[in-house]
Order: C-alpha cells, then sequence, then structure tokens
C-alpha cells in the first residue's frame, strides 16, 4: 500500500516581466506517491527547475494547490512551510552547491544545525554517512579540493543527512562525467529502494530510465507522461 | 552551532584579509579612542563621590558684578560664617583658612619643613563635614582649642617619620619658628579621588597667633580673600531657593556705599562639591594637577564617537558591497533550512568576532595611548581603571552596541536573498544598496573635511598668537625669581651685582612679574580729568627705572618715575584714553586718585599684550616699589642677553645660576623663566587642541581613506571586464583610471560642499574666544579640500592603476 507523498493540483506560477506576464507553469496535475522515482524530462525553459523549485518550496505557485503529505503548502506560512520542509525535503543542484568555506564534515552536518540536533548525535549521523559514501579520508578537505564527482557524493550525503523522504535533484550529473554520472544515477537508485522518494531534471535519455516514471515537460506544460 | 558560526567567521576574516583588515583597523582605532576618552571621563567624573552625604555638601563661593564684568572667587568674606551659622537650612557650616607656614620644625629629631602645602586652618566641623578615619586621636575632641593640630598619616609621616600614629599624638611641632602646637590626632588619607587634598588641619582658634590676627579681627564684610573657605552640608530637606534668598539678603544688606556708587555687587552662592572638580571659575586647591573641563571631555567624547562611527561605516560598506560574495552560501544555507533568523545571529556573531578581535587590539593599545596623550589624559589615570567594574560593563555594552550598529544592516541585507535566484546567479542585491554606500562614504568624508579644515585653521591662530607683536622684547629675555618668602631687598640687590659682571648680559631690570604674565594685580582708581570723575580698574606692573628699557616698552610721553621707590606711576595708552585724556602729553600730570592716595602720572607707554590675545588690552601702570622697606613687590630680576646664540645661552645661563648659589646659599628654590616660553604657556590649552585635531584629522582620514580604498578594490573588481573591452576598444590607462576614480571623488567633493560650512562655523564659534583673531581665509578651505582629493585620489589610484594595467586578454578570457 502506497501513500501519495505529494499532489499539485492545477498548479500553475507566473511572473510579470515587464508589462507582460509570463506563465513558466501551466495547470500541473501531477501526483507523486512514496517510493516513486520521477524523472522530469524536456528542453531547456520548459519549466523543470522551476517545478522543483516549487515543489521544494523554494519558490511557489502562483495559483493551483499543492498538498504535501495531506497538508496544503499554498495555503501555509512561510514558518510552517520551512519546518515542513527541514523535516522532509533534500536537494541535490546540478552545481553541488556545496559551502566553500565549509569542509566536506562541516557541509554534511550543517542541515542538522539548523534541525538543532545535540552535538553527539549530529558526530555519530555525520559519520555514518561518510562511512556509507566511502568518503571518511575527505572529511577534512574542502569542497575546492575535491573532484566533481567526488562534490556531488557529498552534495547527496548532505541532502540526504536530514533522513528526508523527498530528494529534489536538478540535472545531478550534469557536471559530471559518464563514468561519474554512472555512480551517482547508481546511488540514486539504490537510495530509492531504500524507500526515498526521489525527483530528478535531466536532459539524459540515459539518466530518466533509472526513474520509474518520465514526465515530459514543455513550456510549462505537462505533455505526456 | 555557535562554535560552527565562529569557525565559519574566522576563515571568511581569513579568506577576505584586505577587508577584514580594514574593518578591524577602523574598529580598533575607535575602540582604542573610546576606551582612552571613556576612562578620562570616568576618572574626571568619579571625584569625591565617596563622602557620605556628599549631594549635601556645597562650598559657599562669591561672584562679584561690577560695570567691567563678573569676577569669581572660590572664597568668602570671614564675616559670612558667623551669619550663616544659625541658618536652620543649614546641618553643618564649617569655615576654614587655608594659610602655608613657612617653616614647620619638628625639635624632637631636628628637622624642618619648608613652606609645607595644604595647611588649613579649621575646626571640628570639618571633620564633621568630611569623614576622614582617625589612625590615633578622637575626633569629637579635637581642634576645640588653640594649639592643636591633626596630620594626615601621609604628613604625619613626614615630620615622625618612625613613629606610630598613637606615638606620635601628643608631639609639638613648631610653626613659622615661634608657634607651638601640640598633635591630636593623625587621620588617614582619603583614598579615593578627591579634590579635598589638605594634609594638615590646625585648630582655627590658633590663627590669632599668626600674621592673620588683624585680618581675622577685622571680620571685614568687604573683604574677601580666597584663602577663607567656607563649606555647608544643608539638611535633607533644605529649601535651596531660600538659602539663596538669604545669601542675597545678606549681600544687599552689607555692601557699602562705595560699592553702591559704582554699581557693583556680589552674590554668594552654593557650588555643589560635584562641580568643584570641573569649575575653573572658582579653581581647585591643588592647582597643579589642573582642572577637568567639561567642554574638552564633550569635545573628546565626541572625536571617539566620530572615529567609532567612521569605523562602523567601513564595516557596513564593504560588507554590503561584499555581499554577492557571500550570496551562493547564504542560497545554500536556506536550501539546507537555515530560518532567516539563523542567518542574520550567524553575521552578526561574525561581526562580533571582529568587533571583540578589534576590542582586543585596541586594549593593548589603550596602555600605549594614555602615554601618548599624556597632556590630555589627568595625571592619576591609570591603564588598570580598565578593570573596574563599571567600565568593564560599558566596555561591554559599547561592544554590543558597535555590533548591532556595524553588523545588523548588512545582515538584513544577506539574509535576504532570495534562494532562487541566488543559486541561478541571477544577482543585483549588493549593487542595490550603492546608494546607501555613497550616502555613508560622503558622511565619513565630510567628518575628514571638517577636521581637516579645524586642523588648518587652529594651527594658523596659533601661529597668529604666538607670532603676533606682543608690543615688548620677548626674546632673549629671561626673568629669575628671588626664593618665595625671601624678603630682604639686599640680597637682590646683591645678586644684580654680580649678574652685572656677566659680560654676556645686555641689562637687568629689578621688579616684579614681566610685562606678560598670567598673575595680575589690580586696584579700582579714580581720576578727574577736569570735566568729569572717572572710575577704572588700572592693573599694576612693577618694576625699577630700568623696567621699560629693558623690556624695550616704548615711551609715548613723559618719563620713567625718577626712582624706584617714588610714587609716580607710568600708564599705558588704553589707560590714558579710558581716562578720557587726548593726547599722551596731556596725561602727563594727570593724578590717579587710589582712595588713600593721589599719584601723578609721569608718563605715558604705548600698548603692548599683558596676557594673551584672548583678552583686550587693560588700563594698566608701571609703578616702583612703593611699600619698602616693609614689603618689596620686586620679586624677579629680569635679564636681556647679548644675543640669543644657544652655546652662548647656556654659558651665560649655568653662570646666572651660580650666581643665584652663590648669594641665596641656605634655599634651594632656583626659578627661571623665558619670556617666550611664558607667552607660549599662554595658548597651552590651544596646543592640546591642535594636537587633539591633528590626531583626529589623521585617524578619520585614515579610517575613511580605508575605507575607500575597500569600496574601490570591490567595484573595479566588479568592473574587470568593463575595462578589458574598454581597452580592447582603445582606451589609455589614464582614461580608464579618470572613468574609475570619477564616482569616487564626485562623493569626496559633495562631502567637502557639506562641511566646509559646518568648519566655517565651529571655527568661528572657537575663534569668539580670542581678542585677537587670525582671519578665516579662503585658501585653507581650499587648500583642505585639495588635500583631502589628493588624499582620496591617491587612495584610490592604488587599485585603479593597477586595474587598468592588466592586460585586457586575461580579464577577457575567464568569460
Amino acid at each position: 500500500m502506497t501513500n501519495i507523498l505529494l499532489s499539485l493540483n492545477e498548479a500553475s506560477r507566473t511572473v510579470n516581466s515587464g508589462s507582460n506576464k509570463v506563465t513558466i507553469l501551466d495547470d500541473i496535475n501531477l501526483q507523486v506517491k512514496e517510493g516513486e522515482f520521477i524523472s522530469l524530462m524536456g528542453p531547456s525553459g520548459s519549466g523543470k527547475s522551476t517545478l522543483l523549485n516549487c515543489i521544494g518550496m523554494l519558490d511557489s505557485f502562483t495559483g493551483g494547490g499543492y498538498t504535501f503529505l495531506g497538508e496544503p503548502v499554498h495555503s501555509m506560512k512561510e514558518k510552517n512551510r520551512s519546518k515542513l520542509y527541514k523535516e522532509y525535503i533534500g536537494f541535490v543542484f546540478q552545481a553541488y552547491h556545496l559551502i566553500d568555506e565549509l569542509t566536506v564534515w562541516e557541509n554534511i552536518e550543517t542541515p542538522l544545525l539548523y534541525k538543532n540536533i545535540k552535538s553527539s548525535e549530529r558526530k555519530a549521523l555525520v559519520a555514518d554517512m561518510l562511512d556509507r559514501f566511502n568518503i571518511v579520508g575527505k572529511k577534512d578537505l574542502f569542497p575546492i579540493q575535491l573532484s566533481g564527482g567526488q562534490q556531488q557524493l557529498v552534495g547527496v550525503a548532505r541532502a540526504l543527512i536530514g533522513k528526508p523522504r523527498l530528494i529534489l535533484a536538478d540535472e545531478p550529473t550534469g557536471n559530471l562525467n559518464s563514468k561519474q554520472s554512472t555512480e551517482i544515477m547508481e546511488l540514486f537508485s539504490q537510495l530509492n529502494k531504500e524507500g526515498v522518494t526521489i525527483i530528478q531534471a535531466t536532459h539524459s535519455e540515459k539518466n530518466a530510465s533509472y526513474g520509474s516514471r518520465i514526465i515530459n515537460l514543455l513550456d510549462g506544460k505537462i505533455v505526456d507522461e | 552551532m555557535i562554535r560552527n558560526y565562529f569557525k565559519i567567521a574566522w576563515r571568511n576574516i581569513m579568506k577576505h584579509k584586505v577587508f577584514s583588515f580594514i574593518n578591524v583597523i577602523g574598529l580598533t582605532i575607535g575602540f582604542s579612542a573610546s576606551f582612552v576618552i571613556g576612562l578620562m571621563i570616568y576618572y574626571d567624573y568619579t571625584f569625591d563621590k565617596f563622602h557620605k552625604d556628599g549631594d549635601r555638601i556645597y562650598r559657599v563661593v562669591t561672584d562679584f558684578y561690577s560695570p567691567e564684568g563678573q569676577f569669581h572667587n572660590s572664597g568668602v568674606t570671614t564675616a559670612l560664617e558667623n551669619a550663616i551659622k544659625n541658618n536652620s537650612n543649614f546641618e553643618i557650616v564649617s569655615g576654614f583658612y587655608i594659610e602655608r607656614p613657612f617653616k614647620v620644625e619638628n625639635r624632637d629629631n631636628k628637622t624642618e619643613f619648608k613652606w609645607p602645602n595644604f595647611v588649613i586652618f579649621a575646626n571640628q566641623d570639618y571633620f564633621q563635614m568630611f569623614k576622614y578615619k582617625f589612625l590615633a586621636g578622637n575626633v569629637d575632641e579635637t581642634l576645640t582649642n588653640p594649639n592643636q593640630v591633626v596630620l594626615t598619616k601621609a604628613r604625619a609621616k613626614d615630620y615622625f617619620p618612625n613613629l606610630k600614629p598613637s606615638e606620635i599624638v601628643g608631639r609639638t611641632l613648631v610653626y613659622n619658628d615661634s608657634l607651638n602646637v601640640k598633635v591630636t590626632g593623625v587621620v588617614e588619607n582619603f583614598n579615593q579621588r578627591t579634590d579635598i587634598v589638605f594634609e594638615e588641619f590646625i585648630s582655627h582658634p590658633t590663627i590669632m597667633q599668626t600674621r592673620m590676627r588683624d585680618f581675622m579681627l577685622e571680620n571685614n564684610w568687604n573683604s574677601t580673600n580666597s584663602d577663607s573657605q567656607l563649606y555647608v552640608k544643608v539638611k535633607p530637606n533644605a529649601d535651596l531657593d531660600q538659602i539663596q534668598k538669604d545669601f542675597d539678603a545678606l549681600a544687599k544688606a552689607n555692601t557699602d556705599e562705595e560699592s553702591k556708587r559704582y554699581g557693583q555687587s556680589r552674590q554668594f552662592t552654593l557650588q555643589p562639591l560635584e562641580d568643584i572638580h570641573f569649575n575653573e571659575s572658582y579653581g581647585i586647591y591643588d592647582w597643579q594637577r589642573g582642572m577637568a573641563s567639561k567642554a574638552l571631555l564633550r569635545n573628546l567624547a565626541l572625536v571617539a564617537i566620530f572615529l567609532l562611527i567612521l569605523g562602523c561605516i567601513n564595516f557596513i560598506n564593504l560588507n554590503t558591497a561584499q555581499a554577492t560574495q557571500r550570496a551562493k552560501e547564504i542560497g545554500i544555507r536556506k536550501t539546507l533550512g537555515g530560518s532567516r533568523k539563523q542567518l542574520i545571529s550567524q553575521f552578526m556573531g561574525e561581526t562580533f568576532m571582529l568587533v571583540l578581535l578589534s576590542a582586543i587590539l585596541s586594549i593593548v593599545l589603550t596602555k600605549w595611548l594614555i602615554e601618548i596623550f599624556a597632556d590630555f589624559v589627568p595625571e592619576g589615570l591609570e591603564f588598570q581603571l580598565l578593570g573596574t567594574p563599571i567600565i568593564v560593563f560599558f566596555a561591554v555594552l559599547l561592544l554590543g552596541l558597535v555590533t548591532f550598529l556595524s553588523g545588523f544592516y548588512p545582515a538584513l541585507v544577506l539574509s535576504k536573498f532570495n534562494t532562487v535566484s541566488v543559486l541561478k546567479n541571477h544577482l543585483g542585491v549588493g549593487d542595490k544598496k550603492v546608494g546607501l554606500r555613497k550616502f555613508l562614504t560622503i558622511f565619513q568624508f565630510t567628518i575628514a573635511q571638517i577636521f581637516i579644515i579645524g586642523t588648518l585653521l587652529v594651527g594658523k591662530q596659533i601661529n597668529y598668537l604666538l607670532s603676533k607683536d606682543m608690543g615688548f622684547k620677548t626674546d632673549a629675555v629671561v626673568s629669575v625669581f628671588s626664593p618665595r618668602g625671601e624678603r630682604e631687598l639686599s640680597k637682590k640687590e646683591l645678586y644684580a651685582q654680580k649678574l652685572k659682571s656677566i659680560p654676556q648680559i645686555k641689562g637687568l631690570s629689578l621688579g616684579g612679574m614681566p610685562p606678560a604674565s598670567q598673575s595680575t594685580k589690580t586696584s579700582t582708581t579714580t581720576l578727574n580729568n577736569g570735566t568729569s570723575e572717572i572710575q577704572t580698574n588700572l592693573q599694576f606692573i612693577f618694576g625699577d627705572t630700568k623696567y621699560l628699557d629693558l623690556f624695550e616698552l616704548q615711551l609715548l610721553a613723559g618719563r620713567v618715575f625718577r626712582n624706584d621707590t617714588i610714587q609716580e606711576i607710568v600708564i599705558n595708552e588704553a589707560a590714558r584714553k579710558v581716562y578720557g585724556f587726548k593726547t599722551p602729553q596731556e596725561a602727563v600730570g594727570g593724578l590717579v586718585d587710589f582712595g588713600d592716595r593721589k599719584v601723578p602720572i609721569v608718563g605715558v607707554m604705548a600698548d603692548f599684550h599683558q596676557r594673551s590675545l584672548k583678552s583686550d588690552i587693560k588700563p594698566m601702570a608701571l609703578v616702583g616699589d612703593w611699600y619698602r622697606p616693609d614689603f618689596s613687590r620686586f620679586q624677579a630680576v629680569h635679564i636681556a642677553f647679548q644675543n640669543s646664540n644657544t652655546d652662548d645661552l647656556k654659558s651665560t645661563l649655568s653662570k646666572i645660576e651660580t650666581a643665584y648659589k652663590s648669594v641665596y646659599t641656605e634655599v634651594d628654590d632656583y626659578r627661571i623663566e623665558f619670556m617666550d616660553q611664558t607667552i607660549a604657556r599662554f595658548y597651552s590649552r590651544e596646543k592640546k587642541i591642535s594636537k587633539l585635531l591633528n590626531w583626529a584629522t589623521g585617524l578619520s582620514i585614515l579610517i575613511s581613506c580605508l575605507g575607500l580604498l575597500g569600496l574601490v578594490i570591490y567595484t573595479t573588481n566588479r568592473r574587470v571586464k568593463e575595462i578589458g573591452v574598454r581597452k580592447v576598444l582603445g582606451a589609455s590607462i589614464l582614461q580608464i583610471n579618470t572613468l574609475l576614480c570619477k564616482e569616487f571623488l564626485i562623493l569626496v567633493a559633495i562631502a567637502f560642499v557639506i562641511a566646509a560650512p559646518i568648519a566655517w562655523y565651529g571655527i568661528n564659534d572657537w575663534l569668539q574666544d580670542f581678542a585677537y583673531k587670525t582671519n578665516v581665509s579662503f585658501w585653507v578651505f581650499l587648500v583642505s579640500g585639495i588635500a583631502m582629493v589628493v588624499f582620496a585620489l591617491m587612495v584610490i589610484s592604488i587599485k585603479t592603476l593597477k586595474a587598468a594595467s592588466v592586460n585586457p586578454i586575461n580579464s577577457l578570457r575567464s568569460e
């Protein structure tokens, strides 16, 4: 029996660019069940990233409804939304977005700090994570000292540290070579098997094939599922 | 979490070394100034705060009003004490008389002490007013009878070096050769800051056995001596208005006919104990220590605040400018769940770290600054005061305030970044704050500019004061003073005789003070010039027949008096005008009425400046030594040199000293004053202001220029690509440099426009203190404006020239 993790009901996003109203997302209807691995595909500018950001609550829809674990996000206050998001969502970016001033260890630790988790517990969690990703030897290095694949590994580790139910990945392999890409995608599919829901945006058919479901976007609309 | 913040703060500080350095320098200067000045304020405001019921203790002082102006005297007429003794508003009334004995002997061990200071004639009330701790003797049984004395522990140690307080009580001291006084008590000196510095308390009735006997017996309402002090402690519910009314009534009832005729009046007023340390009108007892000036403290505090603000501004400017560089970190932190509040506290933490670093540095600096500013810092102020709880409290408060001022706004700006646009690199938030940064930069340069103009003008005025012709010979003239208390004229004459044999000496004159000095002797005189009777205060200088020649004072009419003791006077032009004579010639022969005698004017001399150029030239007369042989006004030998060649001068001076030692064998009280140094001393306060302004100017320019440098580095870095493109299109280094400098120089120019009128107003206000002022010239403003531009240009060019000369290939390739 699988639960509905989130559902979008005629969700849309429009922005004003000068005097023109531009529709970036148009009447999106989507239900995501727990344990799914969804690949969003479509050309540049089709709205993949915006959809991810909106689902991830970094941005918001300007119309329609968004329900996350049964709670109506569209009518939620900023504070509650942030709580929800801290609790359940992890992000992985194309450009890794590690904090340059922090070591690998500290980068992974940061989400825990914002969740006010005790120091001893933090240590244990981070150590586990380093272990699992085989990067214990790199824990005191700064991002700049790592290869792209290693950085993305740290990025994924950081996304996972808070034990999210949903991982949003925006072209996670866009900056990696094919070998590194394969590693990351294998990792995602491993995580998915362990029960984490994943939504990724990608250009690559090969990466999309790791997913259980592919959604094609064009000009802010779902064209094919 | 906190540790994590500090860790990242530290890494950020180290990553942007130049910016951190600029920030730390600015804040450190501000803090150091604040610490030193804060200490001074604390030091000066904690004088005499420890007395029990100190808020109810007042000194009664006298203000005199007359058509010539207002005069202040810290003493009161001796008659006042008895007149108010029974006033129900007072709990204690204690008068005492300050009198410096010329000799105190402890005949037991045959030691004697010349001119002990801080000796007063007081009675028991004094010890009721000011609570001393008695180490020996009893407060209730002391100073009731004549010939008793209470010593402080410090003084007792001088007189009876090896005795315990209890052993000292009962011993006898001999004052002024004949007055036997028994020690009845020893008290602990006040161990906190105080201006009540007396060391020796002789019972009041004893004064009847001294030279003051007549003065005391006379108990005259119309004579006021600053040595006759009166303190009162009012009752807790006392009516201060009523006390003032009672005082006014007493003053009115006891005004003599003469005062009424000439429109003179006086007023007794209550001076709060805490005012004594600050009020220069009445002075303090230990005049060597110098008083605190509230105005000076206020100006110092302003300087400190300005320097701190300048430091904070650098912080705000650099941090908002740098915001874009940190945008990515902020965006990531937000996606990782950081709330705005958490981000703000992180940035505040970083700010606090820099502030703390600056504060630690400035504590180290403070120790050194206290030495540099020894002229300003009161003598007893020590670095250790910094550990006083209240100072620590204020320092922590200040750290908090500065952290808030400099950190809060940048933190708000930084934490406001929109996550999505940051991560997509659509930025521009840092640029939106350009307006604010410009405003703050203008503010900084306005302050720096005001300081520059102020420094130049104050310097100009001081230069004017020192170089203005005083109207008499000021170089190569020294005055050697006779030992204090030396009354014999014969010794002075002998000394003068010996000096005459020194070939380098051009001339000698016996007399009182030199023509310009801090001390004055004034009498009220009247003169009937045929048409009307004119009354005026006449100042005196005392000198022999050669005095005019020696100081090269110009005689306009008549002659000098015939000999040193004849009662004739030579008046100056100012007196001649006041007396209503049309020409100097007309004045010769006039009779000046001193009240008890009429003295003829025999000559008129040209005006010269008797005091600093802050005051006008007052009516004055040169008189001889009228009271010989009882009393001689001639306390000094004035010596003019042949030339002022330095080597020559040195040997001459040593000869003068040798001659002195051969005449005055028993005492060691050699005092010599150079006329030009005396005049320079008139302006010691102005010199202090000038020194202060120099520092303030230097530091504010430094902080502001560093801030400017930071902004220039930032903007230039952002415009590297633009510079590259322009160079490819054929722009020269100079053109690019002009382009880059322009926007900053405009700020400096605007600052000048704002600063000039403010500085003009301020300096005009300051110059009101001087009777003789230098011009507030246009060129001073021009020069200071140009100086500021040059400073700014130098700083800007460090960066822009480098940026402009970079090969465009390098800057464009990265795209």
